[in-house]
């Protein structure tokens, strides 16, 4: 096991399907297609090929690859997962299949550039979840941002560059600043081992460091601020519903799916675990904005007139419970916000493309102009309907059992918090059903009627990217253990340190 | 002189033969503009493997020439290597250019080749003034090339401007090293720092070595353009015929650094915790400006003169770090090794971003508005996507070489245990967000926008396409193993310190 390095296989094959599709004639449409579509497939399956050798019971990361990269200054190339990485990463395998399969048909411009950025996404995406040298790390994160940027800016909408310079410069504002964080604690760590560079940029060595207070106050500042714009919290928010409205049904899969998550994985593994002294004074202040990030998405989500938009802040509101539960180190919060990633990635990504549905048949998102689509599309009425009440937390549902999780968690520690986002689940029945109601029954629109034929069910395609989606909700909302048994060793590992660090400074 | 005196001069006399060789051709066959260019190429070639044995043969010691006058250590290989590499994708780059243009390509060969002799000497120099010689000899063929294309208005106003300014700032920093010799009785280096380090801080400045430290750190911000010494970079670069802007934008610009390296370092280092906070707000002001300047370009040589101004602000955090660093520490020359490979990074990007319009530049009566990118991504898939890479390296995207550029700047200046280093570390971070506005605003009009005019296709001739597929592969592959590119600042750094 040791001889093959799997999960550089994994992160890196999209980079080599994306390299074979370089060569393929620009005019051959459906080869690429099917070229990029095969390349996620084979990614896909590489890291289903994880699962069977992973002991969910063992601590520490497996799979672990270790290579010097630049020995001046103990730059390396590792990699290795955990559970938490690992749900992760098929989270993304499987999205970037299903996102793929989704832009056959949008996607009529340039295809061959948009498969080869959408892979190169997809590399840099992976990578984020198994890197362990935070060098590493980091450039994945800032490789992210470049195919997004083609993404929307290329094959979104028509205000798509003011949204794709937003979301390059608002990421690229608070990543910069986390690279100075990283160099400054590779260099307390380097100084604090009689000069030597020798594992400052490897997480499992950072990790037992323990860096003084102020070093952890700054740091964990930046890093916030960048995962904080990447989750996005409030008031960070801002990009995020311009990125959606922008974005081609892909980029808004795989930006809810994903990229929201790339936040959320950063604060767990890098945020709390470096700096936990800095976490623990910081986490009311995080936990006050993430009731606010919850409330306010959803308050705003009501008054939405576009379909994405209204998407969007929900999506603020449900990641402000991943935040939620992350920061009050409670063990069963924090399994709920790494299911509740998971489930919002599903769930949501399904969301948006059921949106995306819509759009291309009709190209337009104003809910305010659609109406009685049960009579004319059944199916699609009741797969968006179906995705609308996991959105929404129904019980049994994969959407439920995060959020419920979390409540758990604060209520423990603070049930004022539970209180005050328990509401919150009215509020977002509201906005999804209201909406769901408005575009689904009633009178079939004059918009819609003018459309006349055009205005078809989905095509065998589009149920082939949704259907999968679909059974992943339903087990996952039925078993949540498949999930909870990978994150739970990996979790109290975290919170274990957590509370060792903090034990000394706790009020 | 010993053959190996001999040797350590052999890249500098290679490059001067090659500058007379390029006038002695243009005598016996007048007009063969591609005779020169593959002459120059062969050359430049040979001289690179030259100064590749040399640095290998003297490995970390370092040769004394002309009665130490002159020196060959690691910190002249390294630098050497650099200056024929910007010579080298100059000369691939200029044909494209010149030729449709009629303007001869002999002379100009020649003098560029003068200037790059010149830069090679101020990086080996040990004494005030051979600098000062090797400074002028720098910028002397510096003017002609700006105001090459000579029937060009703009061309000729850049280049006086470049002159009149250049010109008065070499005078300021006359000046400067007649006021440091006469305090120190001497023009060799080493003498000087030896004078200055046996003061050992028990007298402080005097007035006349204030006065003459003021003035050549005046003289060397004109020459890096720093702000606010910078007002004539934008005219120079957008008047200049486009091959010279870019080499304009890095040789004499790393150049005037090697300066500061043997001048700064070398001599006047006793001095420098007075010189810190002059280099710590140069730099601050420095990025800030060109950055927020080159906001509002619609010019993509002006832009990329601005972006240059901002570089250079990057580079001088380098230097600030080695100022502010205790005597002796390994944090000095971190400072030192991240002013050399951001240099060396610097170059071969900027180099490659510069081709790019001279490429499209090809047809004359292309503009260097930022309309003539309009939907390159469409019309030339390939040149675009190589704009593009290079875009993304000035911005300081991993994993290309100004990613690592930036990141060696930043972790020398936080290793520096002071608020003052980790503010500027904090601002350059800031500055890069900030710039990526305008080098994306470049990609947003290659891939987002259409083509407004009727455009024809786009031909790149081989020369120009070797050049930039070479700027391309230097710029991956240090983005990728810097790890050779970091061991030779390292040893080049240890040669100073």
């Amino acid at each position: 096991m040791t001889e093959l390095p799997i999960l550089t296989l994994v992160t890196f094959s999209p980079l080599i399907g994306a390299l074979l599709i370089a060569f393929i004639p620009r005019h051959n449409v459906q080869l690429v297609r099917w070229a990029a579509l095969a390349t996620a497939l084979v990614s896909f399956a590489l890291s289903l090929a994880l699962l069977p050798a992973f002991d969910a019971r063992q601590a520490g990361f497996q799979y672990v690859e270790q290579l010097d990269w630049i020995p001046a200054f103990g730059i390396q190339y590792k990699l290795g997962i955990d559970g938490i990485s690992l749900v992760l990463v098929v989270l993304t395998t499987t999205l970037s299949w299903i996102s793929i399969l989704a832009s056959f048909g949008p996607i009529k411009d340039r295809v061959k550039e948009f498969m080869i950025s959408f892979l190169i996404l997809e590399v840099g995406m992976i990578g984020v979840f198994t890197a362990l040298d935070l060098f590493l790390f980091y450039i994945f994160f800032e490789v992210v941002l470049v195919p997004m940027y083609l993404i929307i800016g290329i094959w979104g909408g028509a205000n798509r560059i003011y949204a794709t310079i937003k979301f390059v410069l608002y990421t690229l504002a608070g990543s910069l600043l986390m690279l100075v964080a990283i160099l400054a604690t590779a260099f307390a760590f380097q100084a604090g081992h009689g000069g030597d560079w020798a594992g400052a940029f490897d997480y499992e060595q950072l990790r037992q460091f323990g860096f003084d207070i102020t070093l952890q106050l700054f740091a964990f500042g930046a890093f916030f601020l960048a995962f904080a714009i990447k989750v996005p919290m409030f008031p960070f928010h801002t990009w995020l519903p311009d990125a959606h409205v922008e974005a081609p049904t892909a980029g808004s899969v795989i930006l809810a799916g994903v990229l929201l998550k790339l936040g959320g994985y950063g604060f767990i593994r890098f945020a709390v675990g470096m700096f936990p002294d800095a976490a623990q004074s910081y986490a009311p202040w995080i936990i006050g904005l993430s009731l606010i990030a919850i409330i306010y998405g959803a308050i705003v989500a009501l008054v939405q007139p576009d379909m994405k938009k209204l998407i969007a802040y929900s999506s603020v509101s449900h990641m402000g419970f991943v935040t939620l539960g992350i920061f009050i180190f409670q063990q069963q919060g924090m399994e709920g916000a790494i299911l509740q990633m998971v489930n919002h990635g599903i769930i949501t990504g399904a969301l948006f493309l059921c949106v995306g549905v819509l759009y291309e048949r009709t190209h337009d998102r104003t809910i305010a102009k659609m109406g009685g689509l049960a009579a004319r599309t059944p199916v699609y009425a009741a797969i968006f309907g179906f995705f609308m009440l996991a959105s929404i937390g129904l019980p049994g549902l994969a959407g439920f059992v995060g959020e419920f999780l979390v409540f758990v968690g604060t209520f423990a520690v603070s049930p004022v918090a539970a209180f005050s986002a328990t509401i919150v689940m009215t509020v977002g029945a509201a906005y999804l059903m209201w909406m769901y109601q408005r575009l689904i029954f009633g009178e079939v629109s004059d918009f819609l009627k003018g459309l006349g034929h055009h205005l078809t069910d989905m095509t065998p395609t589009e149920l082939v990217t949704l259907t999968p989606l679909v059974a992943l909700t339903v087990i996952f909302g039925l078993f949540p253990g498949l999930v909870l048994e990978l994150i739970h060793v990996p979790v109290d590992g975290i919170l274990l340190q957590f509370r060792d660090a903090t034990a000394g400074v706790a009020p | 002189m010993s053959a190996q005196e001999w040797l350590a001069i052999g890249p500098l006399l290679a490059v001067f033969a090659l500058a007379m060789l390029a006038v002695v051709l243009d005598i016996a066959r007048p007009g063969r503009d591609r005779l020169v260019t593959g002459v120059m190429v062969v050359g430049l070639l040979g001289a690179i493997a030259l100064t590749g044995y040399t640095a290998w043969y003297f490995g970390g010691g370092e040769v004394e020439v002309f009665g130490g006058a002159y020196v060959r250590d690691a910190l002249t290989s390294f630098l050497d290597l650099l200056f024929l590499s910007i010579a080298l994708l100059t000369i691939l780059f200029s044909p494209d250019y010149l030729h449709p243009r009629r303007l001869p390509m002999a002379e100009y060969a020649s003098t560029l080749m003068f200037a790059i002799s010149g830069a090679m000497l101020l990086g080996a120099a040990r004494d005030l003034l051979v600098l000062f010689l090797a400074l002028e000899l720098l910028v002397l063929p510096g003017y002609m090339l700006a105001g090459y294309a000579k029937r060009d208005g703009l061309s000729t106003e850049g280049a006086i401007k470049y002159f009149l300014l250049g010109s008065f700032s070499s005078a300021i920093f006359l000046f400067g090293l007649a006021l440091v010799w006469g305090f120190a009785g001497s023009t060799r280096i080493p003498e000087v720092a030896a004078v200055l380090t046996s003061l050992d801080g028990a007298v402080s400045l005097t007035p006349a070595l204030t006065m003459g430290l003021a003035l050549l750190t005046a003289g060397v911000a004109f020459k890096i353009a720093a702000v606010p010494f910078h007002y004539w970079t934008p005219d120079a670069y957008q008047g200049s015929p486009t091959p010279v802007t870019g080499y304009l934008s890095v040789g004499p610009k790393v150049a005037a650094f090697a300066l500061i390296l043997r001048l700064f370092v070398d001599a006047l280092a006793p001095l420098k915790a007075d010189w810190v906070p002059f280099i710590v707000v140069l730099a601050a002001l420095t990025m800030t400006l060109g950055n927020l300047v080159a906001l509002t370009q619609d010019n993509i040589k002006r832009m990329l003169a601005y972006s240059s101004i901002a570089h250079t602000g990057y580079i001088l955090v380098g230097l600030a770090a080695y100022a502010a660093a205790p005597p002796g520490s390994d944090t000095e020359r971190a400072g030192l090794e991240a002013l050399l490979f951001y240099s060396a990074a610097y170059s071969f990007m900027n180099l490659g971003a510069f081709a790019v319009v001279t490429a499209l530049q090809k047809r004359t009566g292309v503009t260097s508005q930022i309309t003539t990118f309009a939907g390159l991504g469409r019309r030339a898939p390939l040149l675009g996507a190589l704009m593009f890479l290079f875009l993304l390296s000035l911005t300081g995207i991993p994993p290309l070489a100004g990613f690592w550029a930036k990141a060696y700047v930043i972790i020398a200046a936080v290793q520096v245990d002071s608020p003052w280093l980790i503010g500027l570390a904090v601002l350059t971070v800031l500055n890069a967000a900030a710039a990526a506005f305008y080098y994306l605003r470049i990609a947003v009009v290659m891939y987002m926008g259409e083509p407004s005019e009727q455009t024809a296709p786009v031909q790149v001739g081989r020369l120009v396409s070797a050049g930039l597929v070479l700027s391309a592969v230097a710029t991956i592959l240090i983005g990728l193993v810097p790890g050779p590119v970091i061991a030779f600042a390292q040893e080049a750094a240890r040669a100073l310190l």
